[in-house]
This record gives structure tokens, C-alpha cells and sequence, in this order.
């Protein structure tokens, strides 16, 4: 199916903010909304609190006609939060591993929701399997060719951070 | 048989939703951490259903569905998907190989659910034969009855019991207290307005978690087209206005599978106590009848060879009770279980006017009954006393 759309940031940010409120309300019965938000070009650095506290950072990425990578930040106590409402665990039964594994499939149903999004639109990618990063005061720098996008999330007086990552080149 | 259900998904937190989905249903599940796992297991345990996530590393979904239904012996495996994966293209390619459903995550486990007990007989775990439910334990009843009067005639005709009867007046009302909890039995009005009642029933019906429930009928015994129409479709039970509280009472325990014989026996110490109520109707003899042998085999299993007929509850004599009666005291001989009879000045009196029973003796209490019994054999005892 040929595209039927421009890939915009409206367009982007639709996407990402139905698929986080989406996955949240589904899995977690928590309301989102949408922070401040910094979609566009040029990018400005992932918001403070996502990188002052640990963090855990699930990323799926998409490939196929348009390729893409999302990450998305929590910081751990979060994270573990997250994982304990959605297992029925409490915090201590949600060791590392578990948190891992938990935030990856958030992530990819985030990122699968967003990339089924982009499929209807006419730009047929699949996803590839998710991985996890944890650490404090990181950050990741896209290729020169990659648009960035840089959407923060409230929750619950928690935040997600959404940092996406596209290009349609080969 | 316990159904088999596999899940197939790299994502332990998934496999674990999966699992948690399913704990309050008689199922096994079993998991796989990608395709190969997946036919592995599928055809080692030949499961009922397979849930199967697109992506995963080693051998992804959509090729294990493939190699699933090429094989002669797999292939009639239901397959629903449940996966990210939900382009309309991605969609349309992974039916066309052959599944029965397909769950785009995020999902919900109610909707899970859902599908699943739409391919396969869901049975809520309190089916299973773990352990019997007592006349004694609690039970939920909702009732949805749009006039007052007769919930509260229901309430109050079932205050003796530990039931907890909840009233409601409409069916979204219903259908909203089902989804807060399961209740173990449902009266739902037949007369409700625009067919309310067979659009409840068809829906609890539908979903996994309310199969099983037993639905009763409330009906004006003269509205035969809407009793005719009721039976039709499958009710549990009608129940016909006016109420006869003591046989909705007995339809309600036999329809729960409720194990009545706590009403009529207990052990107290080392003697078997068999408690008649007031109201010794014949269902009721006949229900205390059913469990006379088997509990009377229990006891003297179990050591105990003294029995009580305590009859001081029950108001008047007939030949339905003397029957039992004499059955009663028969089984106990046949047992060589000592026996004694409580009653109440009432009994005593009519059954001086039989023959049979003229020599029949009755203690004022219990106390007194279990002090005697024994110190003479029970067929002396019968006749002595």
C-alpha cells in the first residue's frame, strides 16, 4: 500500500501520544498526558529528570519502510512500580530481570502501537525485538540523517520520556 | 479433562499475564519462549489452544504457524494471535496461513479471556471437583427484579441461610455487579421490560467467567409463553410466583452443587447428631433421607457408633417422618449404632396414637439423650425405655 501521508511531527506525536496513553490505560489503569512537549527539528536533549536518577530505557525499533528506533525512559523506582501493577507482583518480587523483561514489553506494545499507526498510513515496517538499557547521565546520539523526536509523559506524578528516532533511508 | 492452553512469547511478563489471566479458571498452561520451543511443546502436549506472539527471536510466529499447519498432526490446533504486530497488511497475511482470533497488545485479560472461552470450554476453577461447597459456606445471589417487594420477600425468606442475596433492578445493573464479582447464582425476573432477562441470560452466557452460573427464572406460573420461551432457551431453573421460599431455597443448593448434608448432621464429640428442621416437608425428609447411610457409614467409620434424632425442632408427626424415622433407627441396628431420640412434648404425644411408634421414647435435650444412650442395647433400648 503506497503512502498516504507525510511523515510530520503532528503526525509522529498522534502516534506516540495514543499509543503511551493506549498501553498505559490497558495495562497499568493509569491515566498519561502529554508534558511539555519538544517535538520537532532541531532536537533538544532528553528533559533533566529522565537522566539525573537511574533509568531504565526499554528500545524497540521498526524496520521496513520507514526505520526507526524508540526509546523510552523511566527511572527505576518507576519502572519497578510499573512492573508490580501489571504482574500483580509487589516491589520486592520485581527483581531486575523481571523489571527488565517487564519494560521491554511495555515498550514493545508502545512501539508496536505507534509502528501499526505508521503501517495504515501506507509505510509497512515490523518490529524488532526489544532490549533494555540501565544506567544514569547517558544519552544517545542519532546518526546525522535521523529526525528526532522528544516527547515527555506524566503519569501519576511520575515521568516517561519518549525519544524517537526515524529515517526513511535505507 | 483439563483444557491445555500454550503460550508462545519470548516476553516472560506476557506468558506471566497469560497465566494470571487464566488462575481462576480449571486450565493448564503452558509456555514457550519462541517457535521452536512452541512446536516442541504443541506436539509433545497436544494443547487445546495456542497463543502465539509475532516476534520472537530463533523461530518467529508467523513461521511456527506455518510449520504448525503443515503438519497433519498439529494443524487442527486452534492458533490466536497475540501480538504488537497489528498493521492491517501484517493482519491479513498471518490469517490467511489459519488462526481463530487475533489480540493486538496492549490488551486487557477480561478480553483474553473473552476470546479464549469463545474456542474453548472455560471452566471457573470452583467447577472443578476440589472441594465440595457446604449448605453452610457463604454464596453470593444477585436477584434483578424490578419490584422491591419480592427481592425483599427473597431476603428475608433466606435470612437463615449465609447466603448474601444483592437486589438490582435492570440488567446493566446486573451486568455491571458481574463485572465487580462472580455471584454463585442468579433469579433474574422473567417479566422485566423489552426482554431484559433473555438479553442478561444470553449475555452471562457468553461470557467464560459466568458460563457455568445457574440462572433461575422468575415467572407468573399463568405466563406459559414466557415460561415455554425460558425453558427454551436453556434457564437453569423457574421459579414460579408465588414464591415457595423452601423449595427455591432447595432448587438454589442443589443448582449450586452444594453439599446439604451439614443441615441435617454433625459430629458433636464422639456422637452423631441428625437435626430435623421445623419444616420436615417431604423434600426435605427426602434430601435428609439421601445422606442417612453415607454419613451414618462416615461415623462408625470413623469411630463413632452413638446417634441422636434430635426432633425437638419439628412441629407435628406424619407418615412421611415416621418413615424415616424407622428407616433411620433400621440403619442404625444394621450399623450397631446406639441411638437416641430428642423431641418436644408435641411429637411425643402423636406417636402414642400409632402403633408402630407407641414405644417410642423421647428426651427433652440433647444432654440427656446422649447421657442414656448406650447403657442398653439399641433394640432394648427402643422397646425398654
Amino acid at each position: 500500500m503506497p503512502a498516504t501521508v507525510e511523515i510530520s511531527e503532528p503526525l509522529v506525536r498522534e502516534h506516540i501520544v495514543r499509543a503511551v496513553v493506549d498501553v498505559f490505560k490497558t495495562m497499568l489503569e493509569q491515566p498519561v498526558t502529554l508534558g511539555e512537549a519538544d517535538g520537532g527539528w532541531p532536537p533538544t536533549p532528553p528533559p533533566e529528570p529522565a537522566l539525573a536518577t537511574p533509568q531504565v530505557v526499554g528500545t524497540v525499533g521498526f524496520l521496513g519502510e520507514m526505520n526507526g528506533l524508540i526509546y523510552l525512559y523511566f527511572d527505576v523506582g518507576f519502572a519497578q512500580t510499573c512492573t508490580g501493577v501489571m504482574l500483580g507482583m509487589s516491589e520486592d518480587e520485581a527483581t531486575e530481570d523481571v523489571v527488565n523483561d517487564a519494560i521491554g514489553e511495555l515498550t514493545n506494545m508502545i512501539v508496536g502501537s505507534f509502528k501499526n499507526g505508521l503501517c495504515d498510513a501506507g509505510f509497512p515496517c515490523k518490529l524488532t525485538l526489544p532490549s533494555i538499557l540501565r544506567g544514569t547521565n547517558f544519552c544517545v546520539e542519532p546518526v546525522s540523517t535521523a529526525r528526532r523526536y522528544l516527547y515527555a509523559f506524566n503519569t501519576s506524578g511520575r515521568r516517561i520520556v519518549a525519544d524517537i528516532l526515524m529515517t526513511t533511508e535505507q | 479433562m483439563r483444557n491445555k492452553i500454550l503460550t508462545v512469547d519470548d516476553s516472560k511478563t506476557v506468558r506471566i499475564i497469560v497465566r494470571k489471566s487464566f488462575k481462576a479458571f480449571d486450565c493448564e498452561i503452558l509456555e514457550a519462549a519462541n517457535g521452536v520451543e512452541g512446536l516442541a511443546v504443541a506436539a509433545k502436549e497436544l494443547p487445546d489452544l495456542i497463543l502465539l506472539d509475532v516476534t520472537m527471536p530463533v523461530m518467529d510466529g508467523v513461521e511456527m504457524l506455518t510449520r504448525l499447519k503443515a503438519d497433519p498432526h498439529l494443524k487442527g490446533i486452534p492458533v490466536m494471535m497475540l501480538t504488537a504486530e497489528g498493521g492491517r497488511e501484517n493482519v491479513l497475511k498471518i490469517a490467511k496461513i489459519g488462526i481463530r482470533d487475533y489480540i493486538i497488545k496492549p490488551f486487557k485479560e477480561e478480553v483474553l479471556v473473552e476470546k479464549v472461552g469463545r474456542i474453548i470450554d472455560m471452566k471457573p476453577l470452583s467447577e472443578a471437583p476440589v472441594k465440595a461447597r457446604s449448605i453452610l459456606d457463604p454464596a453470593d445471589i444477585l436477584v434483578v427484579e424490578d419490584k422491591p417487594a419480592i427481592v425483599q420477600q427473597i431476603q428475608e425468606g433466606l435470612k437463615h441461610t449465609t447466603w448474601r442475596v444483592h437486589g438490582v433492578s435492570t440488567q446493566g445493573e446486573a451486568i455491571d455487579f458481574c463485572a465487580r464479582q462472580i455471584p454463585d447464582l442468579v433469579i433474574v425476573s422473567l417479566s422485566l421490560p423489552e426482554e431484559a432477562a433473555f438479553t442478561l441470560f444470553r449475555t452471562l452466557r457468553t461470557g467464560a467467567k459466568l458460563k457455568y452460573t445457574p440462572v433461575f427464572g422468575l415467572v407468573v406460573k399463568t405466563d406459559t409463553a414466557v415460561l415455554e420461551a425460558a425453558q427454551q432457551m436453556g434457564i437453569s431453573a423457574i421459579i414460579t410466583k408465588p414464591i415457595d421460599l423452601g423449595e427455591l431455597e432447595s432448587k438454589m443448593a442443589k443448582a449450586m452443587n452444594l453439599d446439604m448434608s451439614k443441615r441435617y448432621f454433625d459430629i458433636q464429640g464422639d456422637f452423631l447428631i441428625m437435626q430435623l428442621p421445623e419444616n420436615s416437608s417431604p423434600a426435605v425428609l427426602a434430601e435428609a433421607g439421601n445422606y442417612l447411610k453415607l454419613k451414618l457409614a462416615e461415623a462408625v467409620d470413623s469411630g463413632i457408633n452413638k446417634a441422636i434424632v434430635d426432633l425437638h425442632q419439628v412441629k407435628t408427626l406424619h407418615m412421611g417422618l415416621i418413615k424415616l424415622l424407622m428407616h433411620t433407627m433400621q440403619t442404625c441396628r444394621e450399623l450397631a449404632v446406639h441411638f437416641a431420640l430428642v423431641g418436644n412434648t408435641n411429637i411425643a404425644t402423636e406417636c402414642k396414637g400409632f402403633e408402630d411408634t407407641r414405644a417410642w421414647v423421647f428426651y427433652d435435650t440433647l444432654d440427656v439423650a446422649k447421657s442414656s444412650v448406650g447403657k442398653v442395647a439399641p433394640v432394648q433400648q427402643l422397646v425398654a425405655v
